[in-house]
């Protein structure tokens, strides 16, 4: 079961950065948050009409639950406005490893103190191990992006002499 | 200023979490699609509010974009339902560190292929080696 679950989460991952990519791609032509309102909007749209055939009875509505449940999209809004705002001012490469950093370190607090009523999984050795393993992985992703972010750079400075 | 910009991106980072450690718990309660609703239908019109004050004036339509790109409102659902299901049952910790994972496998087979109209670059062995470290650490995560 948990590992059709992570497998899940794997699947996931692919499918958001298949999203990403889409998205930066109608951003670039419409502008970030016309094209953050239709990935919303589209999203809404099928969420409705998947809960209208699919989504069984239950005893509690979103209406029903306290006001601070419902505040999950105003933690993902923000992210995508700072991302417009600080992207270009300190580069891609640190971007993205900083995002990586907050994702992680807030997920092990909430996991090891059980916050927002998740079930507490405490810090142990092995998840110190998973924590090493994931700053060196960190490493090799900054590296990675700062010599892509160079290459483009490169292109497009030869495309501007030509 | 440029330390206040990492921060804050750090506090996204962190919001992104935020966001998965409250739709779990939000799911098993109301159900994952409503869970799921609640995030596009806020986002939605928070979005909405941005595009009308923030957009530039002459962006060109929707419509006259090829259809594809606008493929990402159906994509973005898909990842939303699968961190309601799956955060109650492995954590938030190990669902991100599977993300990732499927993040990183993904940009590798994106930049192999040239899909999306990005431009074809050869696979990145620093990548790979990343890979191979967060696939180290979900590893050790499913061990406790």
């Amino acid at each position: 079961m948990n590992i059709l679950m992570i497998i899940l989460a794997v699947v996931g991952g692919a499918v958001l950065s298949m999203q990403a990519a889409i998205g930066g791609k109608l951003g670039s032509h419409v502008g970030v948050f016309r094209s953050a309102f239709l990935t919303f909007s589209v999203g809404a749209l099928v969420t409705a009409l998947l809960i209208f055939f699919f989504e069984s009875k239950h005893a509690v509505t979103l209406l029903d639950v306290p006001k601070w449940q419902l505040l999950g999209a105003l933690c993902g809004v923000p992210y995508i406005v700072i991302m417009v705002v600080a992207v270009q001012r300190i580069g891609a490469a640190v971007a993205t490893v900083a995002v990586i950093f907050g994702q992680l370190a807030m997920s092990m607090l909430i996991d090891h103190f059980g916050w927002l009523g998740n079930e507490a999984i405490h810090f142990s050795m092995t998840r110190l191990g998973a924590v090493i393993c994931l700053g060196i992985a960190l490493f090799f992703i900054y590296s990675s992006s700062k010599a892509k972010t160079i290459s483009t750079e490169k292109v497009s400075q030869t495309s501007a002499r030509s | 200023m440029q330390l206040l910009l990492i921060l804050l991106v750090v506090a996204g980072g962190m919001g992104l979490s935020v966001e998965a450690g409250l739709l779990g718990p939000l799911g098993s309660d109301v159900g994952d699609l409503w869970a799921t609703f609640s995030i596009f239908g806020v986002g939605a019109a928070l979005t909405f509010l941005l595009m009308l004050f923030f957009s530039p004036r002459n962006s060109p339509s929707y419509f006259t974009q090829p259809a594809w790109t606008l493929l990402g409102g159906i994509l973005g659902p898909v990842y939303v339902v699968i961190l309601t299901v799956a955060v109650p049952s492995i954590g938030i910790a190990m669902t991100m560190i599977g993300i990732l994972a499927g993040q990183v496998s993904k940009s590798l087979v994106i930049d192999h292929f040239g899909l999306f109209g990005t431009a074809h670059r050869k696979i990145d062995s620093k990548r790979i080696i990343a890979l191979i470290f967060i696939i180290a650490a979900l590893f050790l995560m499913t061990k406790g």
